[in-house]
């Protein structure tokens, strides 16, 4: 999540924060996406900020370059201890999480909107195409 | 024995420790703590005003005794009450942290993040473990590299000789200070804990987080330690010299009962707590 002004809110982005008014009463709930509307209120009501959730800003590319860097990155940090099944399971953990956020990311962009829906869940069936 | 440095080389180790001349003192606000609570009849509430006087050190305190370190519930909003709700040993041991931040930040890049993701590795083992001290263990990861604070602020020519060592990628930074002085950080950890009369849950995992199979009065503490520092390692976050993930002690990890499973859960601990700790590593 981050903090941008409202000249930078656009409609579409989406709550991090539930947004009140400088008295408590409840403008917009976490979750909910910017609206024209909420937009125009809010500059009636001078509040000059709100925490949106921070989109992915990377391409498909740049994301599997990423993960690429982050594998090559992985194996020189274990070259040491080829032998140790204790950590090559530390090793397995930690490529997995990251194989995980690869594909939730890939998928927030091919589908952002169902995606940033089930945020809580990751598809069914995430884990089998994980480890394929 | 090939393995036995001759008894040369161990009185010029020897010489080399005794030309770090300023041991840093430990910080005044620790020793009179320290004096305090030597009196049975202190209270908390004491303890709490002393701290309070020093106003930029207990925001210090504060923010690191909410921050997602301890995933409090409620906001702690005074020393007193961070007393009663994490303990005396939890405090001393950030008032310990605060006092030294700057000696962190400034010895060697990279060994700050190193130091509090080890620290919430830590946490995040401890609790897995169901410890009802998770916090005091949590602290002494924080300070388990103390040593190379030192290292790097007095033998400045000896450390790039053990940087050049560890640059190839494939020696850990503890072998390469073997190498070049035949002591590493661990030793001079002690020397330091000795010095600043610490208390063993720090002093231990200072001195033996790489052979945490030797630890005799915190051995639990000190083999958590050592497998946060591990952990923390293997996800690249921070920089403890070098970029390598250290053998793991079996004796440790069987101790601990720990299984190959447990990664998991532990980092799922971990992953949230490190994207929230950025806030502290601004602290100025």
């Amino acid at each position: 999540m981050k903090r941008i002004p409202i000249d930078k809110a656009v409609p579409g982005q989406v709550l991090a924060e539930k947004l009140t008014r400088h008295d408590g009463v409840l403008l917009a709930g976490q979750g909910s996406a910017i609206t024209e509307g909420l937009l125009r209120m809010l500059a009636r009501m001078n509040i000059d900020s709100v925490v949106i959730e921070e989109e992915e800003s990377r391409s498909v590319e740049e994301v599997l370059e990423d993960f690429r860097r982050f594998t090559q990155d992985l194996d020189a940090r274990f070259v040491r201890i080829e032998p140790q099944s204790v950590l090559q399971a530390l090793k397995k953990t930690m490529l997995y999480l990251a194989e995980k956020d690869r594909d939730e990311t890939l998928a927030l962009i091919n589908n952002p909107v169902s995606a940033s829906e089930g945020s809580a869940e990751p598809p069914q069936g995430a884990a089998e195409s994980v480890n394929a | 024995m090939p393995s036995q440095p001759a008894i040369q080389d161990r009185v010029q180790a020897k010489r080399e420790v005794r030309r770090i001349k300023n041991l840093p003192t430990v910080p005044g606000i620790v020793a009179k703590i320290s004096r305090m609570v030597e009196n049975p009849e202190t209270s908390a509430a004491e303890v709490g005003r002393l701290i309070s006087q020093d106003q930029v050190l207990s925001a210090k305190v504060l923010r690191m005794a909410n921050s997602a370190f301890f995933g409090m519930s409620r906001k702690i909003s005074s020393i007193s009450q961070a007393l009663v709700i994490l303990g005396f040993e939890v405090v001393k041991g950030l008032v310990l942290t605060s006092s030294v931040f700057d000696m962190i930040q400034k010895s060697m890049a990279g060994l700050w993040e190193h130091s509090i993701g080890c620290a919430a590795a830590s946490g995040a083992v401890a609790t897995l473990l169901g410890r009802d001290d998770a916090e005091e263990i949590l602290v002494a990861g924080l300070l388990h590299d103390l040593g190379k604070v030192v290292l790097a602020l007095n033998l400045p020519e000896e450390m790039n000789l053990v940087r050049e060592k560890v640059k190839n990628g494939k020696v850990l930074f503890y072998e390469a200070e073997n190498e070049v002085l035949d002591f590493d950080h661990s030793e001079l950890g002690q020397w330091l804990a000795e010095h600043w009369n610490l208390p063993e849950s720090l002093a231990e995992p200072m001195r033996l987080h790489h052979r945490p199979e030797k630890a005799v009065l915190k051995p639990e503490c000190t083999a958590i330690v050592h497998i946060a520092d591990i952990i923390i390692r293997a996800k690249g976050f921070g920089n403890a010299g070098d970029l390598l993930v250290p053998p793991v002690s079996m004796a440790a990890w069987e101790m601990l009962g720990l299984r190959k499973t447990d990664f998991l859960p532990i980092l799922d601990i971990l992953e949230p707590k490190l994207s929230s700790l950025c806030d502290i590593t601004s602290i100025d």
